[in-house]
């Protein structure tokens, strides 16, 4: 009995062309234009920022630190007589102007009485991107002003007395790889993709309600749990289906668009799989209780969806929790599809094992075993209705 | 087979009872027609008979036995035809009658078999490999009904299996319906088509409001309206004309028509030539049957139904 309602739910799925591209290539395809647009959110293109720079101290020191910056930003554009239009445009990314006196300025004790250096941002500069282009003029600054003393009151350069990269070390702990905008996009997506078996599954037990379907079975002795049950197991498996295909965009796919590609070097399968069917479980129980309070097509189609969405939208799918205010961040907390990312996030990035991300886990399977009681209790009452 | 005894039930928050006392025997082997308006209660006792809503007041007896008891040890022993296409349209006809024959415990050769009969019964062969969602509304009916026969139920209740299908689907599922009650399977059939009942039924149930209006075997409910004489006269005042009629019994003008309750002492023959005496020409005259339709609109009055 419940093989055959399992058989007739994959065959019907597999039918269902329409019903297929929603639940794969829908979140393939975000992947992937998710991906390579946020591509350099993750790897910001600094040194191929177009800049002008504006040298208005001739000396040896401006001059020097105007190379330093070329070094490490490339070649500055020319400064045209109307770069004030080209920044405010965008065409132009930053103006870096070295001020008259820069030079005098560095080899003072006294800070100058109006910053020597400006560097002016068009105004749509993303705000991380502003505040480390700062920083590392600063550094940059820091070493010449550091060399310009030591020549000052020492007459000479001491071996790395102007060296500040060997003070400061920054670097990932234990870093599997770097995070890229596929390590992000991938566990995103796939988690929201998951849990679009919530509008499939709501639409679906309309469609077999009105039909009489559902009604026809329960007359024929089919017990409720069998029903549930016949809904779930398919969809569990396109679940684990949408997880190898997600998974197989971003290692093969995404490096053949120019894309970075997932590695999976170091990841811990277990964990991995634990993840998956945690979060294949509370979204297929979420659907299921969904499924049986919807009682239109039109409400199936709506409610689904917007589930969906706002889970994705205050969960950190859409819009890494990382760069959300405080409070969001604690709402974040509450959306399953957080629970789920957490986790994929610290398998994929953080190579964590079943026991590492059981904390994220468990959650997962109460949330799933709550809304299938919910399910289960509410089932009879759409039969009859 | 089939008793059910005092049925009564009330949705929540309804003002008013769906059933209100049923009472009805259905015997195997016969077809009890079940003829009601909109909100008469058909479907909450299909509901009941289906196992979807609990009895709450009255009892439904299966061989003697309540029905919860049957539904709990054999719940294929009673089948429901449900008016809607209850089946899986992105499924062929063999896929969809071998999912329900397994949802129905059949198993093995046994499945088989029921397949290929219910396949056979419903004249349904070659279009075995067909999805359902492609077949016609007559082949859609077919295989509804090929559906409830799957488990060889003892009692089948047929709700308006025929709505929407072409004359000839309906003559064969007719005849499909008897046919099955000659194997000795209770029916029930609910419908709103009143010729079908006349055509197919042994025994007919009328009821509104929840309740049992009329009930009895086809001819004795048909004689009820035996003697009424239903007359389409020309060249008489139809005033003069009903008052003319009303020496032989309660005349009354209905669509044009003239119709008479004739009284024990009256005959047609003397009405129509009383009629003809007058002036006026009779042009149709119908006596000697009954219409359950005319039954059943007099009994659930003519105002419309939600």
């Amino acid at each position: 009995m419940l093989r055959a309602l399992i058989w007739k739910e994959l065959i019907a799925l597999s039918r269902d062309l329409h019903g297929l591209a929603a639940l794969f290539l829908m979140p393939l395809i975000f992947i992937v234009v998710m991906s390579m647009a946020l591509k350099d959110v993750y790897s910001p293109p600094l040194a191929s920022l177009p800049y002008a720079l504006d040298l208005r101290d001739d000396g040896p020191a401006a001059k020097a630190l105007a190379a330093r910056w070329a070094e490490r930003r490339g070649q500055p554009l020319l400064l045209t007589r109307n770069w004030q239009a080209e920044l405010k445009s965008g065409q132009l990314k930053y103006v870096l102007i070295i001020e008259t006196g820069f030079g005098q300025a560095l080899h003072e004790l006294k800070a100058p009485e109006e910053p020597r250096l400006r560097l002016l941002a068009e105004p749509g500069m993303e705000p991380a991107l502003f505040q480390g282009s700062v920083a590392e003029l600063m550094a940059i600054l820091g070493e010449a002003r550091a060399r310009s003393l030591a020549t000052r009151f020492l007459g000479t350069v001491p071996s790395g007395v102007a060296d500040l990269g060997r003070f400061v070390s920054g670097e990932r702990f234990e870093m599997r790889q770097h995070p890229t905008s596929v390590q992000h996009n991938v566990p995103a997506w796939l988690i929201f993709g998951m849990f679009f078996v919530v509008s499939a599954m709501a639409g679906l037990f309309v469609q077999e309600r009105d039909s009489g379907t559902l009604a026809r079975l329960a007359s024929l002795g089919v017990p409720n749990a069998v029903q549930i049950t016949a809904k779930a197991v398919p969809y569990l498996l396109v679940n684990g289906v949408q997880a190898l295909l997600m998974l197989a965009v971003g290692i093969w796919l995404m490096p053949l668009m120019g894309g970075q590609g997932l590695s999976l070097a170091g990841v811990d399968l277990a964990a991995l799989g634990l993840m998956i069917v945690a979060t294949s479980c509370a979204a297929v129980a979420l659907a299921l209780a969904v499924a049986s309070f919807v009682r239109t097509h039109g409400q199936a189609s709506a409610v689904g969806p917007l589930v969906n969405v706002l889970m994705a939208a205050t969960g950190g799918i859409m819009v890494p929790t990382f760069v959300m205010p405080p409070v969001m961040q604690q709402i974040a907390a509450a959306s399953p599809m957080n629970w789920a990312l957490s986790g994929m996030l610290d398998v994929l990035l953080r190579g964590a094992g079943p026991q590492t991300v059981w904390p994220h886990a468990w959650p997962l399977f109460l949330f799933a075993l709550l809304t299938l009681v919910v399910a289960a209790l509410r089932f009879p009452r759409r039969v009859r209705a | 087979m089939l008793e059910v005894r005092g049925l009564g039930y009330r949705y929540p928050r309804a003002t008013a009872a769906a059933l209100d006392g049923l009472s009805l025997v259905a015997e195997r082997g016969s077809i009890l027609g079940l003829l009601g308006p909109n909100g008469a209660g058909k479907t909450t006792f299909i509901s009941h008979l289906a196992g979807w809503l609990p009895v709450t007041q009255g009892e439904i007896l299966v061989d003697g036995q309540p029905l919860s008891v049957v539904r709990r040890r054999q719940p294929t022993r009673i089948a429901v035809a449900p008016q809607e296409y209850a089946f899986y349209a992105a499924l062929t006809v063999r896929e969809n009658l071998e999912c329900f024959a397994a949802c129905a415990r059949l198993a093995g050769e046994r499945k088989r078999n029921r397949v290929a009969d219910c396949l056979a019964f419903a004249q349904l062969e070659r279009f075995a490999d067909t999805r359902a969602s492609d077949l016609s509304g007559g082949l859609k009916r077919r295989l509804n009904f090929a559906l409830a026969l799957l488990p060889e139920p003892e009692l089948v209740l047929f709700d308006e299996p025929t709505v929407g299908v072409d004359p000839q689907s309906r003559a064969f599922l007719l005849e499909s319906v008897q046919a099955l009650a000659r194997r000795g399977v209770a029916v029930v059939y609910t419908t709103h088509y009143m010729e079908e009942i006349e055509a197919i039924a042994d025994r007919a149930l009328i009821i509104d409001h929840g309740r049992v209006l009329r009930e009895g075997s086809l001819p004795d409910l048909l004689a009820q309206r035996a003697a009424r004489l239903r007359l389409h006269v020309e060249g008489m005042d139809p005033v003069v004309l009903v008052e003319l009629l009303s020496r032989f019994g309660a005349a009354s003008a209905q669509h044009g028509d003239a119709v008479v309750e004739l009284g024990p002492e009256a005959s047609p023959a003397g009405v129509l030539q009383a009629v003809e005496a007058a002036g006026g020409q009779v042009r149709q005259a119908d006596f000697g049957r009954g219409n359950l339709g005319e039954l059943f609109m007099a009994l659930t009055q003519r105002s419309l139904r939600d």
